[in-house]
This record gives C-alpha cells, structure tokens and sequence, in this order.
C-alpha cells in the first residue's frame, strides 16, 4: 500500500517535471537516447572541429610541395616517416594537411548549398502550400522538373554553363535541391493551413505573410531541420563527385574528391592518396546520415510511441 | 434611422460554389446587435451558424464561398466593401473572434504571453513594456491565477479551461466593440463551461463589449443572451428576446426544440424524451416550400409550396411560418 502510493508519487512527480519544460528539450533528451544520432552527432562534431582549427591541427601547410618527399607512404609502412603521417602525395604534400584543410571545403560546400536549398525551397514550399491554386501549380511543377533530370547530370549542367569552380559547384547543388525542400516543406504548410490557429492568426487580423512566416513555418521545422541534415551529407558527396570530375574544387585547393581524382592513376603504386580523402567523405556522409535518422526518430511525430 | 445599430446584418446570402451545385450555407439572413447587447444564434450543426460568424470576420473561404449578396454593417460602414487590408485592422481589433476549440486554437510553439502580444502589436503602437502590461492585464481580465509566470507557459502545459481563458484574453486585448463566439463552452466539460460562461458575462460587465453567442446548446443561451435568434438550414426561423422565446415560442421548430430539453425529475419511465422527427435537410437539395415543412407537424398543403415570410409579432418578436400569416 504505502509502496504502491510511493511509486504513484514519484510517477506524479516525473509528470510534472516534464510539463514543466519545453518539447524541445524532450527532443533533444530523444536525439541522446538514439544511438545511431549520437553516434552522427560525434563525427560531425570531430568534422566541424576539424575545419575550424584546421590551422592549428595540421602538421604541414597543405599546398607545401616537398620534391622529395613524393609519394611517401604512411607512417606505419616500409619507407613512412613520422614526418608525414598519412604519407604524400605525388607532389609532396602532406596527405594529412590536405586532409584537414578538406573538411573546410566540404563544411563550407554543405553549408552554402544546403542553405541556398533550404532558403529557396523554404519559400517557395510555403506559398505553393499557402496560395494553393495557380502559385501551386507553378512552382510545384518547376520542381518537378528540375526533379526530372538526373541528379548529379543536372548539376553538371549548371556548372558547364557557370564555368567550373568550388563556388559555382556549390551554386549548382543549392539549386538541384531545392525541390526537395520545398517539396517537404509545402506537404507541412498544407498540413499546418487546416489547423484551427492559422484561423485563429487570421481572425486576430495578421496578414498573410505574418501567417505564413511567423504562425505556420516554426510548426514546419521538424521535417526541415531532418532533410537538412540528411541533404548535407548527400551535398557532400555531390561536391565530391563534381570535383572528382574536375568541375568543382580547382587545384591547388584541397578538397576531397579532387584528392582522390588526383590518386586514381597511381592507386597501384600509392594506394593512400586516393583511399584517406575516401574514407573522409564515407566518415563525413555516414555522420549526416546518423545523425538525420536520429533527428527524424527524434522529431517525427509520426514516430512518436 | 437614427438609432444606429453597433452591428447589422441585412440578407446576407453566403454561398459555396461546390461540383454538384450552390451551396446556400446562409441565405437570406438579418439580424441586428446592439452595444451592450449578448445575441444568441442557435442553430444545429451545419445549419449556417458558423458561416454567418465567418462572413462577418470575412474569413469564408473565396472561393469556393462568395457572399452572394447583403450588407453587413457595423458602426455604420459595410465591411463586405472594406479592402482586404482595413479589414485586417478591424479583426482582432474592433471585431474579435473565440474560437470552439481550445486544444488546436493557440499556436504549439509560441508561449501563451507571446500570443497574446502579437494581437496587441499587430493593432497598437506601444512599447515592449506596455505591450507586457497589458498582456498581463488581459489575463488578470480573464481570471488566470499568477499570471506573470503564466504567460511563459507554452499551449501544451495548460488545461482547456485556462487556454479557452488565453484565447478570450486574446480576443479582449484590444478592447473590440463586438465578441464573436462561436461555441466557446462546446468542447470544454460542464464545470469549466460554467465558469468560463460566468466569466464572459462578468467580462461583458465590465468591458461593454457586445457579443454574438453562437452555440446549438439552449441552456447555454438561456444564460448568456439577452435576445436569440434560432437558425435552421441557412434561414432565421424564429428572433425574439430569451424570455419571449423560452416562455412563448411560436415556431413549430423552436417548440419542437425546447420540447427536447431534458428535464430533471420529470417523466422518468413515462415519458421518453421527444424528438423532432427526420433529419436536417441536406443543403444540395432544400424542400420547396417552407424548409421545415417535412418536419413539422402541423403543416398545411400551402407549407410545402410557398415560402413563408417573415412574420412580425410585434416586440421584436419575429417568425418565419405560415400559421401567424
């Protein structure tokens, strides 16, 4: 008796400690219980660490050409020396330089794009979903469109006609996803216009674009913040692939799949240079991806137990 | 007319354009609010209440709904002329609205003071402070206890007595002439319905707001309103003040609506509760005639083809029926 009203108690008490706190907090208290979240939180926090004290991490500058120091092997095979940890390049440069200055580009590469997505396609979701009708139609059409090609071919259209270039390459997977966002994005306004307080924003006399931005978009973040994070890993990867295919970063530049562009001829003779900027964008991409998924378990009412 | 009308509403017709045809949601409607004054539309579900509350705030959908004629006056000028933008400084402002359901009315993620602000920000020009006292006031207004930590509460940690309490304060933050409320205590369980129905008269007291009371439960108007106005498929049937109308009512569908009032004490295994026979008519296919007639007991032949006009009994008493021609 005196038990069962001691766990009744301590059950009440649990209660309305959690009314007392914002969901948010319950969402986050969700993302640290989700393994596979924290597990991506960890390597995106190690990459974001990386690009920003890169200065101060890497051993070497990384455009430094060593004459002869090319194609030195790792530390830990025949011929390696702690002088450079990961080995060389064909020039001599520090493979681990080269490396952490990479994390600045592709940090920056999915920033930028997913930003230019995440503005455009936010915007223009939002009155797709808002004005219904011929607004609609338009916009929502365009996307298909772009949704039509495929993806990185797309991509390498905008850049052949912008000119190759990292700014250009983040220009032109900004914009192949955008129908992403404002696909998302105008299913959770048109889900969120049929709810009683956007009536209620009305009657109190907010115009449309108050209505719009300040009552329906902060209910539309969860699935936003989700794509993303998932669009970021996959923008990463995209900015891999036009650089190895000499459309985006242009040497001296540092980047990733440049780097593994650059090894491809000689991944017989110096397997290192190709496989570690590899192994950065697998390490990168899977990140974002946990991290997605963890977010979207967190996040998704749909999910929800 | 010297007299002026803080609200009139001469035959306003709102109408859905639907596949399968015009919808006449409400047709033909008039009625008139006085300062002051508490007016009852009742009405069962889908009978063109809601819409009517609608048209006044202009909030009905265009398109597929158009107001296919009237004129709704309030302080003098037709609202249905005003531009988009003049009407938004009426809603919220000088017309505000309270809205049936508590639970999905607030917004999630805005706190409750913050919501209450946003309607003060949007029609006065005040600091940041003041916007916060009288944010707090409002609530002190609507009876939320502490209200200085309340209002960093978020929808979610409140209970549907006080977020209905938020949602009056919101609609009382600009001190409007009129209250639009439709179905305030409908979704609220009878204790707090009591309360928050209390709570609005004594705002009315103290405010002199006018309120239009929307609500399909007869003992709610009893005690709110001091004239009512019985509504069936889109027409007025039957205007007269409460008394006139709970004492004497002279529509065979009034009657047949006060005659399912259950009665405590009364009747018991005797008497089965009465009912008004068959089913509110669908709005696509309106009976010829008086839209009653099919279900009122005592129609003649002459119900079933001419529509009855409004009949005045004098004394603001008013009724839409052949047998008082």
């Amino acid at each position: 008796m005196a038990e069962n009203n001691i766990q009744k108690m301590s059950l009440w008490a649990k209660v309305t400690r959690a009314e007392d706190r914002h969901p948010f907090f319950d969402q986050i208290e969700k993302l640290f219980k989700n393994r596979t979240g924290v597990a991506g939180l960890i390597i995106i926090s190690l990459f974001a660490l990386t690009a920003v004290l890169a200065p101060l991490l890497s051993p070497h500058d990384p455009d430094e050409n060593a004459l002869y120091d090319q194609l030195k092997p790792p530390v830990w095979n025949e011929g390696g020396s702690t002088k450079n940890l990961l080995g060389t390049d064909d020039l001599g440069r520090d493979m681990l330089s080269r490396l952490i200055y990479g994390a600045r580009v592709s940090l920056t590469l999915g920033i930028v794009s997913v930003g230019i997505a995440l503005i455009c396609g936010s915007i223009l979701g939002a009155l797709a979903g808002y004005y219904k009708g011929w607004p609609d139609n338009l916009i929502m059409r365009i996307m298909d469109i772009i949704l039509a090609f495929p993806y990185i071919l797309l991509a390498i259209v905008i850049v052949a006609y912008l000119g190759p270039g990292l700014r250009n390459a983040m220009i032109a997977i900004g914009i192949i996803n955008v129908p992403r966002f404002a696909r998302i994005i105008r299913a959770s306004v048109l889900e969120e216009y049929e709810k009683d307080y956007v009536t209620a924003a009305r009657a109190v006399g907010a115009n449309n674009r108050r209505i719009i931005f300040n009552a329906i978009f902060p209910n539309c973040l969860a699935p936003i913040i989700v794509q993303a994070s998932l669009g970021f890993g996959e923008a990463i990867l995209s900015g891999a692939g036009l650089s190895f295919l000499g459309l985006g970063a242009q040497p001296p530049l540092s980047e990733w799949g440049a780097m593994i562009a650059q090894g491809r001829s000689m991944i017989l003779r110096a397997w290192w240079v190709m496989t570690y900027p590899g192994i950065a964008i697998l390490l990168a991409v899977l990140g974002f991806n946990l991290l997605g998924d963890g977010l979207r378990d967190a996040l998704d009412p749909r999910l929800r137990d | 007319m010297a007299a002026e009308h803080l609200l009139e509403i001469r035959n306003l017709k709102t109408y859905f354009d639907v596949r399968g045809g015009v919808l006449k949601a409400v047709d033909d409607v008039s009625f008139t609010i006085e300062a002051g004054e508490t007016l009852g539309l009742v009405g069962e579900s889908g009978c063109g209440k809601t819409v009517t509350a609608n048209s006044i705030m202009r909030l009905v959908p265009i398109p597929p709904g158009r107001i296919a004629g009237g004129e709704i006056l309030f302080e003098g000028v037709d609202t249905l002329k005003l531009s988009e933008s003049e009407m938004r400084k009426v809603r919220g402002n000088k017309i505000s609205m309270i809205f049936q359901e508590p639970m999905t009315s607030l917004n999630p993620v805005f706190t409750v003071g913050d919501q209450v602000a946003e309607v003060i920000q949007l029609h006065k020009r005040l600091s940041q402070r003041e916007i916060q006292d009288r944010v707090i006031e409002a609530f002190r207004l609507v009876r939320i206890p502490a209200p200085e930590s309340r209002i960093r509460e978020y929808p979610h940690q409140m209970s549907g007595g006080m977020r209905q309490r938020v949602i009056i304060a919101m609609a009382l933050s600009c001190n409007p002439k009129l209250m639009i409320a439709d179905e305030p205590s409908t979704a609220l369980d009878v204790t707090i319905q009591a309360q928050i129905l209390d709570l609005m008269n004594r705002l009315k007291e103290e405010t002199h707001a006018s309120i239009l009371f929307i609500t399909h439960d007869l003992g709610v108007i009893a005690e709110m309103a001091q004239r009512v106005a019985v509504m069936y498929a889109g027409k007025i049937m039957e205007g007269a003040d409460v008394n006139t109308l709970f004492i004497e009512p002279k529509h065979p569908y009034t009657i047949g609506l006060m005659s399912s009032i259950p009665v405590l004490g009364i009747g018991k295994k005797e008497k089965r509760l009465s009912t008004i026979p068959g089913m509110v008519p669908s709005l696509f296919k309106l009976p010829q005639g008086c839209l009653f007639h099919e279900r009122c007991s005592g129609a003649y032949t002459e119900c079933g083809q001419l529509e009855p006009p409004m009949i005045d009994l004098g004394d603001g008493h008013i009724v839409r029926c052949h047998k008082y021609a």
